[in-house]
């Protein structure tokens, strides 16, 4: 054998063996994906630009602290799918982002209707899908890949009406008489449902005005007519089209009522109602949230307008922010990205500690068999000289209520 | 039913209309001089309000005002669209093929600008918040937001402002002659070319300048249009297509039937009373309202 051929047989059979015999190095796990659909364009598009913001916090967070540590610290991205603003191009976009790609777990798409539509696609390809949309029957389909983190529209009509009819009377007021307004979005009528046909009545409530509108509103004159000529004690306020509920709010204003609103849902405390119609309109008005910033979440809050420049921070941001943790947690939990795992390990966490669990009053983490939070609360957050506080309950809250004098 | 009250409704009806017809003219106008299905009206209009909103945000200047100021750089604004996109696909050609490129070419206006104005100003809503959009002028049992009797006003000075252009000037003539016959019109020197210019200028002037009279009172975003684009078209063919008068009355008509739909339907169905109103009179007259066999401004 000649010098040559033994070299290049030496360095044939290092190549083979450098595998076997190298010291281990650190290889770069593979990302984990995370699907966001949300509207992004359309009527709704600022909530959807509210939830990309609290995801991508979240996901810079888990990223800088060393990424999902069973996986080897693999880092996690998002793929954002805009919902744009009917069911249908809510649907295209969760078809198209769940098949072009492995994604581990999803997270959408706000508007109950959107979300219904979302679901199906995502249980019809086993992709585990968190959602904070409230409409009941998201949760009532025998779905086994949805997980739905806030408290359902009908159980919040129950709980908002019990917190308000309480805080009415610690303020030496009686509701007699009560009005609904808003839009024929699922998570409102869902919300209006129980009201109308049960929980009013039970309260010896009388319901005197019951108007629902398909947005947009072209006037709200004959609405707010309405209410002056039957002035209830309370209104049931459900116009998730910022430009509808601005056109009510104004004309509130217009006709000189002075009604306590009580608000269905996160829309109403978005800080552009504040440039829109002046604090002072807005001040004392109420809504019921699944989620708001709590007392200890100051430093959350902080961080999170520093990054955006947000004045404040709400429901959209909070709740997307609270999902991608709670991926990350069903991560190390199933130790795999695959998504029938993520999804069991959801189906069985049980979480108290960390960012999801803090995010989510009242801080703790579990699902029932439909995949429903067990014990998620609803908070009423209320105005106070152009920014929302959660007032009640009053363990959570960052300011004491007011009531609308 | 009180009479104070079906007033109340008319009134609310006649202010709501009055921009509604605002919106519809300049649709007409491009409709009847080019013969072109401008989809991209209600984006326009969405600029408009934008540009309203910008000249209260830096130069604190009225919206009443911004609006009627959104007219000079929304009319060059038409006439280098034109130039650059429209004329291409206008004044020439096979009619069917024209139209197919017309329909494309303004429908991807439409997308383009939507989406441009949502990336580059973000989909967040603005509001100017004018002291007079949550004030009313009582008329004794009756309460007449100022803002949209303003914006009423102003939409009538508008529209008669076009009326007395097209009726009583050369280039009104021009115009209407452009769009009677462009062949005759051409052989008597009129530039059909240059008008068809000057009609999508001045509609595109006069939707925006709509747009500065909605945003007194109406939020403003990057999709607004979709709020509006259809009531535009109810209005320009409940009208007529391509009559100017046609399309303002359809305006008016369809901000009364919204309101009065509401003493007999549910606030739900506020826009089936519009859309059976537009089935009756296409029905009954299919050429719309004011409109004739042959094409007229």
């Amino acid at each position: 054998m000649s010098r040559l051929t033994r070299s290049l047989a030496l360095t044939l059979v290092l190549v083979l063996l450098a595998p076997m015999i190298a010291v281990p190095v650190a290889v770069a796990a593979e990302d984990v994906k995370i699907a966001l659909v949300a509207p992004l364009s359309g009527r709704w598009a600022r909530q959807g630009q509210l939830k990309k913001m609290g995801a991508e916090m979240a996901i810079e967070e888990i990223n800088s602290q060393g990424g999902i540590k069973a996986l080897g610290g693999a880092k996690i991205v998002l793929r954002e799918a805009d919902a744009g603003d009917s069911v249908e191009k809510a649907v295209s976009a969760a078809q198209r982002v769940l098949t072009r790609e492995k994604i581990s777990a999803g997270i959408g798409s706000w508007l109950s209707s959107f979300t219904l539509g979302v679901t199906e696609v995502a249980e019809r390809l086993q992709v585990p899908w968190l959602t904070l949309s409230y409409a009941d029957s998201i949760t009532e389909r025998g779905f086994k890949y949805t997980f739905q983190s806030s408290p359902v529209s009908s159980a919040q009509a129950e709980q908002a009406l019990d917190l308000v009819v309480e805080l009415a009377k610690r303020n030496n007021r009686q509701i007699r008489k009560a009005a609904v307004v808003g839009d024929n979005t699922a998570a409102t009528v869902f919300f209006f449902k129980p009201l109308r046909e049960k929980l009013l009545a039970a309260k010896g409530i009388e319901l005197v005005v019951d108007e629902v509108w398909t947005p947009p509103l072209a006037d709200a004159t004959s609405i707010v007519q309405k209410i002056r000529a039957t002035q209830p004690d309370l209104v049931f306020y459900g116009a998730t089209n910022f430009p509808d509920s601005i056109q009510v709010l104004q004309k509130v204003k217009e006709f000189g009522l002075k009604i306590h609103i009580q608000g269905v849902g996160a829309w109403l405390v978005t800080p552009e109602y504040v440039k829109t119609v002046g604090k002072e309109l807005l001040d004392n008005i109420q809504t019921v949230v699944a989620a708001h910033p709590v007392k200890g979440q100051e430093e959350l809050v902080k961080k999170f307008v520093q990054r955006t420049g947000e004045p404040f921070m709400t429901q959209d941001p909070l709740c997307t922010y609270a999902h991608v943790w709670l991926i990350k947690e069903a991560i190390e939990q199933a130790k795999s990205a695959d998504p029938k795992a993520i999804r069991d390990a959801l189906a069985k966490i049980d979480l108290t500690t960390g960012p999801a669990a803090t995010s989510l009053a009242p801080g703790r983490i579990r699902f029932d068999e439909r995949g429903r939070r067990i014990g998620a609360v609803p908070l009423i957050v209320q105005w106070q000289n152009g920014e929302p506080f959660t007032v009640v309950p009053a363990g959570l809250a960052t300011r004491p209520v007011v009531w609308q004098k | 039913m009180v009479a104070s009250e079906l007033a109340q409704y008319v009134a609310t009806g006649l202010l709501v209309g009055g921009v509604y017809a605002l919106m519809s003219i300049g649709l007409a106008l491009i409709f009847g001089v080019m013969r072109v299905v401008n989809f991209a009206q209600g984006d326009f209009m969405m600029l408009g309000m934008y540009l309203t909103y910008y000249y209260a945000l830096a130069g604190n200047v009225d919206p009443l005002l911004g609006a009627l100021l959104t007219i000079p750089p929304f009319f060059v604004l038409g006439l280098l669209v034109h130039r650059l996109f429209l004329a291409r696909v206008t004044g020439g050609g096979d009619p069917n093929r024209e139209m197919d490129a017309q329909l494309i070419l303004t429908l991807g206006l439409s997308l383009v600008i939507t989406n441009a104005t949502t990336m580059i100003l973000s989909p967040m809503p603005r509001g100017i918040n004018a002291p007079y959009a949550t004030k009313a002028f009582a008329a004794g049992p009756l309460l007449l937001n100022q803002a949209r009797s303003y914006a009423f006003l102003m939409a009538l000075l508008l529209a008669a402002a076009v009326y007395v252009l097209l009726t009583r000037t050369d280039l009104g003539k021009a115009l209407r002659a452009a769009a009677d016959d462009p062949e005759a019109a051409g052989y008597q020197g009129i530039d059909v070319r240059t008008m068809h210019g000057m009609a999508f200028g001045i509609g595109i002037a006069l939707v925006a300048a709509a747009g500065g009279l909605l945003a007194t009172y109406h939020p403003i975003e990057p999709n607004v249009a979709v709020n509006f684009i259809v009531l535009m078209f109810v209005a320009v063919v409940l009208g007529g297509l391509g009559s100017v008068p046609g399309a303002f009355v359809g305006g008016i008509v369809i901000g009364l039937v919204q309101s009065l739909t509401l003493l007999l339907l549910p606030l739900q169905l506020q826009n089936v009373g519009v859309f059976v109103t537009f089935l009756v009179v296409l029905y009954v007259r299919p050429q719309g309202l004011f409109g004739r066999r042959a094409r007229a401004v």
